[in-house]
């Protein structure tokens, strides 16, 4: 009942280490990530909700966004229709310029495992692994070389070498978050998109958090989509979209196709 | 960045096993609790798999590896009368030994007390045995005391049973009389190479010589008779030498189809046939218990995946495919899996050391392997298949849970693709088929077994829903609050209840109708006598005694005597046809050569007896013919009717009957009743004897009969009914001990489950605990909050499983036995669902200590 094809050797999708996603990609090639109409409606109880209402957003490869907002105004909504982790009411999301909404949900998931990584308000590790089996997950999904190695590296790189074995409920809440960390990076992915990730953090972790982010960020070169509720945070962004009730109300760095088509 | 296309990467990418692998073994790590109880409800159904398939696998080999020691010769050739002249012609030129034996039914009796010349001594049937003094073959005729042979019987001496030893009071040394003469006891048999289980025999065995015999009247008419010679061939021939021999010998025997040939190859074939039905009927019972152990695995895996939902949604965001996901986690259900099969294979190996211990007369010989590694391969083989069955349609939840749950719990879940919605029911069943016919050894039994589970889990499920819709509708704030927390339990869905009320409602239901089912067969085949029916036959009654046995039977109060004179015969042909073609045509050959080739008792009478009834043509209708009358089931096995022209063979005389009627015969009158009767003025002039049938009052009366005939009479044949019927049920009795047995395990297993029921929502249990303990409830409140819970569960599949046992019980015994039923409808009922509620409380508590026992703080806090 579970078909899967065989295996086949090592290949398509591992990455050679150090080679990191290009910035300053060509401007003739079409944005890393585009939304164009972008709504989604929940049902909430006998009436339906829009929870986001007609987004267009376009992101560059090596950009680093924040998205803003209040609480409910569709930040998370929007970063999950991006990954393909939800289907849109209406709206196209296109990655590299090829749409995604006639993916299954299996092609979205092997999109995901190259090319997507993930940290999470609430952390999100999986608590029956250790630090460094969390952060290997990933890395053996895409079959990456030397995934030990790599793992060892990235648990290095947000301090935690040493406590690779511990299991998340052994662990602060700012160790599990820069597991998190870790985790997403390992893989090199090309977009990372963050949900509130120092919410559930104290302001003096949450900033330890956010600079290690940041700094990894910098040197993976990867574009990050950063969603949070703080100005000073966001402020550390060089572009910020403010959600407003499912709208986008501001955005400080429109790309020039968006822009046109919105009649800028 | 781009170099590689997202879209087009489609969703055929490969699966990476090794990633997989090391997932299963991480998620498998920390599974203690999940380990327990999978154990206990996989472990007791594999060891019923294996104890049985070990048990009869082992009894299996102890035939085969000793098969000529179990026929003492290489070569039984047998007959109901004497050997014709082509079987000795045809071992002529081929070297070998030879063994001759007679085996007939005789009254062993003691010798009558001069001083109590009234009184008839103590008399038995026995089986006896009319060795030469080269018997053995092979293998060993072991007595007590050591030392003698059947070349010792001479012409005084006898070897006896030891049940006969018993009943009579015989020691060594004593006399006993057989057929008019008078013997002494040299040995009490132990054992004998080529005997038979003397639950299927009409008495205890008796050796006595060839010159022994002669000295009796034993040879006159015997309905009873089997001669018999053993060969031994010179030079230790190979089975394939063996079989072609046998092969020969039937060739060479066309023209005689009445001798019986068998090679040692083909030894014990009735015994061997039990065993298979033994293993074929045990071993879905067995399979029972295991299925519902898969239903408490399905429970288990569903409880599980229900706190792993965010886990899920986690592993799919990080690019799982939800097949990759499945195929873990089954990974690591068929690794708990087999960790419970080993146990529960490894304690049902040791099954035949247990049976040894308690029955060591099944294994008479000490090389019988009774370790059976193949049984163990099968059970737990069994098992992993099941384990991983019943896991796969609780494992759907992984394609239902949205990635996006990661971000919003209240995501809206997924629809599970067609494929595998429907495939994962239907491989199920199709599991569930293929264990039954491993199990039960044919197609048709298996998808009985299979559909009739199936629709006894639904109607189960069904009545387990339907109390639960109800308990849900009552109206609240009138029970009191511990009823009222019962209620609410039953009503709560995904609490797993269902499905371990559907389980232990199963294994009530198995139990209960076992022993409906025995109890009321053993109880109509203890009483079943019908009024009028004869309770005693007398065999080989010549015709000159006939008169002299009359009165004995008058002086012992007999009722309803009748008594028919009968003439031995064979069929030769039918309407000019010989009966080994016709056998040889048949499809069903081994049935067809039996209905052709059989000793036929033929009788002659003006009028038939009450119990039957001309259905076609006419009794004695035809003046020119000599006519023959045949009864209905045995004329279409023959395929005759009336005016078919049969031809027997009266003890050498050819004679040509027509048959100018067809008889209906209401067998169970138990009166003497015959597949041929013929015309009167036809057979009287060959040698018969008399077959008289008479109703005494009572056991005591037979007994004092049987005595007086064996003094008076002693060549007469006494057949006693009553314990015949006993001997019948107590061979049911042992057959139906081995199923509620085995039936009891699915009791266990229902138990276990739903103790895992209440472990696997051990956390949601605690923290009601915690919080009625803080609104006040003392422990003791809260374990009877608990206990009520257990109970009502308990009643609800005790009830349910009682009203399909007395069902079930009600349909075999009135449409397949043809019983009246009488059933214990109502007390039956409420002591079999009290009794299910006392145990689901007890189990149900113990899982729950833990929660009970927590502090409200630590609960509510963590």
């Amino acid at each position: 009942m579970l078909p899967t094809p065989p295996p086949t050797p090592d290949g398509d999708d591992a990455r050679a280490p150090g080679s990191t996603a290009s910035s300053g990609a060509p401007a003739d090639r079409p944005p890393q990530v585009e939304c164009r109409g972008l709504t989604k409606r929940l049902p909430s109880g006998a009436r339906t909700l829009t929870v986001l209402d007609g987004v267009d957003l376009s992101i560059r490869a090596g950009e680093l966004v924040a998205v803003l907002g209040p609480s409910g105004s569709g930040k998370s909504t929007l970063l999950g229709l991006l990954a393909g982790l939800d289907r849109p009411t209406t709206g196209t999301v296109r990655i590299d310029g090829r749409p995604i909404e006639g993916l299954g949900e299996d092609e979205l998931a092997l999109l995901r495992r190259r090319r997507i990584g993930f940290v999470f308000q609430s952390f999100q590790l999986l608590g029956n692994l250790t630090a460094r089996e969390n952060v290997l997950v990933p890395l053996e999904l895409i079959g990456f070389e030397e995934a030990r190695a790599r793992a060892d590296e990235v648990l290095a790189e947000v301090g935690l070498a040493e406590r690779g074995h511990h299991y998340p409920s052994q662990l602060s809440g700012g160790e599990q978050q820069r597991v998190a960390l870790a985790r997403a990076f390992a893989p090199r992915p090309e977009l990372l998109l963050a949900d509130e990730p120092t919410g559930n953090l104290d302001p003096a972790t949450g900033n330890r958090v956010l600079e290690l982010l940041l700094g990894m960020r910098e040197r993976h070169g990867t574009t990050l989509v950063l969603v949070t509720h703080d100005p000073e945070i966001a402020a550390r962004a060089e572009r910020q979209v403010h959600l407003f009730g499912g709208r986008l109300e501001r955005d400080t760095g429109a790309a020039p196709a968006a822009a046109a088509s919105r009649g800028a | 960045m781009s170099a590689r296309e997202p879209a087009a990467a489609g969703g055929d990418a490969p699966t990476r096993w090794r990633a997989l692998l090391a997932s299963v073994l991480r998620e498998s790590r920390a599974a203690r609790g999940r380990l327990v109880f999978f154990t206990l409800c996989l472990a007791i159904g594999v060891a019923a798999v294996v104890g049985v398939s070990s048990l009869v696998s082992a009894l299996r080999s102890g035939i085969v590896g000793q098969s000529r020691e179990l026929l003492a010769a290489d070569l039984r050739v047998s007959a109901r009368r004497p050997l014709p002249d082509e079987v000795a012609a045809f071992f002529a030129d081929r070297p070998h030994r030879r063994a001759d034996l007679v085996e007939m039914g005789a009254m062993a009796s003691l010798p009558t007390d001069p001083e109590d010349g009234e009184r008839a001594a103590a008399s038995r049937l026995v089986e006896l045995k009319v060795v030469d003094g080269t018997y053995p073959l092979y293998g060993e005729l072991v007595l007590d005391p050591a030392g003698p042979t059947a070349a010792d019987l001479g012409a005084d001496a006898v070897f006896v049973g030891p049940e006969l030893a018993g009943e009579l009071g015989l020691a060594v040394g004593d006399a006993l009389s057989l057929g008019g003469a008078e013997f002494r006891v040299a040995a009490v048999v132990v054992d004998e190479p080529d005997r038979v289980d003397f639950a299927m025999t009409l008495g205890p065995r008796v050796f006595v010589g060839t010159e022994g015999l002669a000295r009796t009247n034993l040879f006159g008419e015997k309905s009873r008779v089997r001669h018999v010679s053993l060969y031994g061939m010179d030079g230790d021939p190979t089975r394939e030498e063996l079989a072609a021999l046998e092969r020969e010998l039937r060739g060479a025997l066309e023209d005689t189809p009445y001798v019986r040939v068998r090679a040692h190859t083909d030894a014990q074939p009735g015994v061997r046939r039990s065993l298979r039905q033994v293993e074929d009927y045990l071993g879905l019972v067995a399979l029972l218990s295991l299925l519902l152990g898969g239903i408490g695995v399905s429970q288990i895996v569903r409880a599980w995946l229900a706190g792993r939902t965010q886990g899920v949604a986690v592993m799919r965001c990080l690019g799982f495919r939800a097949r990759e996901i499945a195929a873990t986690y089954l990974g690591h259900v068929a690794l708990l899996a087999l960790a419970g099969c080993l146990v529960g294979g490894l304690a049902g190996a040791t099954l035949p050391w247990i049976v040894r211990g308690y029955a060591p007369e099944l294994f008479q010989d000490a090389a019988v392997p009774l370790w059976q590694p193949l049984a163990l391969a099968r059970g737990v083989g069994l098992g992993l298949l099941v384990a991983t069955l019943f896991s796969m349609p609780p494992l759907t939840a992984v394609w239902r849970v949205p990635p996006a749950a990661v971000l919003r719990a209240e995501a809206v879940p997924l629809p599970a693709p067609r494929s595998v919605r429907l495939g994962a029911p239907a491989a199920l069943f199709l599991g569930v088929l293929v264990s039954a016919r491993v199990q039960g050894g044919a197609w048709l039994p298996a998808a009985i077994f299979s559909a009739g589970l199936v629709v006894l889990a639904a109607l189960l499920w069904g009545g387990a829903r339907l109390a639960s819709v109800a308990s849900a509708r009552l109206p609240r704030g009138r029970f009191g609050p511990y009823v009222e927390h019962g209620l609410a339990a039953l009503s709560r869905p995904g609490s797993g209840t269902t499905g371990a009320i559907v389980a232990l409602g199963l294994g009530v239901l198995v139990v209960v109708s076992m022993w409906l089912i025995e109890s009321r067969l053993g109880r109509a085949l203890r009483t079943a006598l019908p009024e009028d029916a004869p309770s005693v036959f007398l065999v080989d009654v010549q015709p000159e005694q006939w008169d002299g046995v009359r009165a004995a039977l008058d002086e012992h109060g007999a009722r309803s005597t009748s008594s028919v004179p009968v003439v031995m015969a064979r069929l030769r042909s039918i309407d000019g046809r010989g009966v080994r073609e016709l056998a040889a045509e048949s499809e069903d050959r081994g049935r067809a050569t039996w209905v052709y080739t059989r000793e036929q008792r033929l009788t002659w009478m003006d009028e038939l007896p009450d119990d039957n009834v001309v259905v076609e043509g006419e009794l004695w209708s035809d003046p020119d013919r000599a006519e023959v009358s045949v009864e209905r089931d045995y004329a279409q096995d023959l395929g005759v009717g009336v005016g078919s022209v049969i031809e027997l063979d009266v003890q050498g005389v050819p004679v040509e009957l027509t048959v100018t009627s067809v008889r209906d015969v209401e067998w169970r009158s138990f009166g003497i009743n015959f597949f041929f009767v013929v015309e009167p003025g036809v057979l009287e002039g060959a040698p018969h004897f008399r077959l008289a049938a008479a109703r005494l009052a009572d056991a005591d009366a037979e007994i004092e009969l049987q005595n007086r005939l064996a003094a008076g009479f002693p060549n007469v044949t006494v057949l006693r009914i009553r314990p015949i019927l006993e001997k019948v049920a107590a061979v049911l009795e042992r057959l139906a001990f081995g199923i509620r047995a085995l039936g009891s395990f699915t009791i266990v297993t229902g138990l276990v489950i739903l103790a895992g029921a209440v472990a696997t929502t051990a956390l949601r249990r605690a923290r009601e605990a915690a919080l009625l303990k803080t609104l006040g409830v003392t422990r003791g409140g809260v374990t009877r909050l608990f206990a009520f819970e257990y109970a009502l569960s308990g009643l609800l599949a005790g009830t349910l499983g009682t009203v399909g046992a007395l069902a079930l019980a009600w349909a075999f015994l009135v449409h397949l036995a043809e019983l009246e039923a009488e059933l214990p409808w109502w007390t039956a009922l409420p002591t079999a669902a009290v009794a299910t509620a006392v145990l689901a409380t007890l189990s149900g508590l113990s899982a729950s200590l833990r929660a009970l026992r927590a502090r409200p703080l630590d609960t509510l806090r963590g």
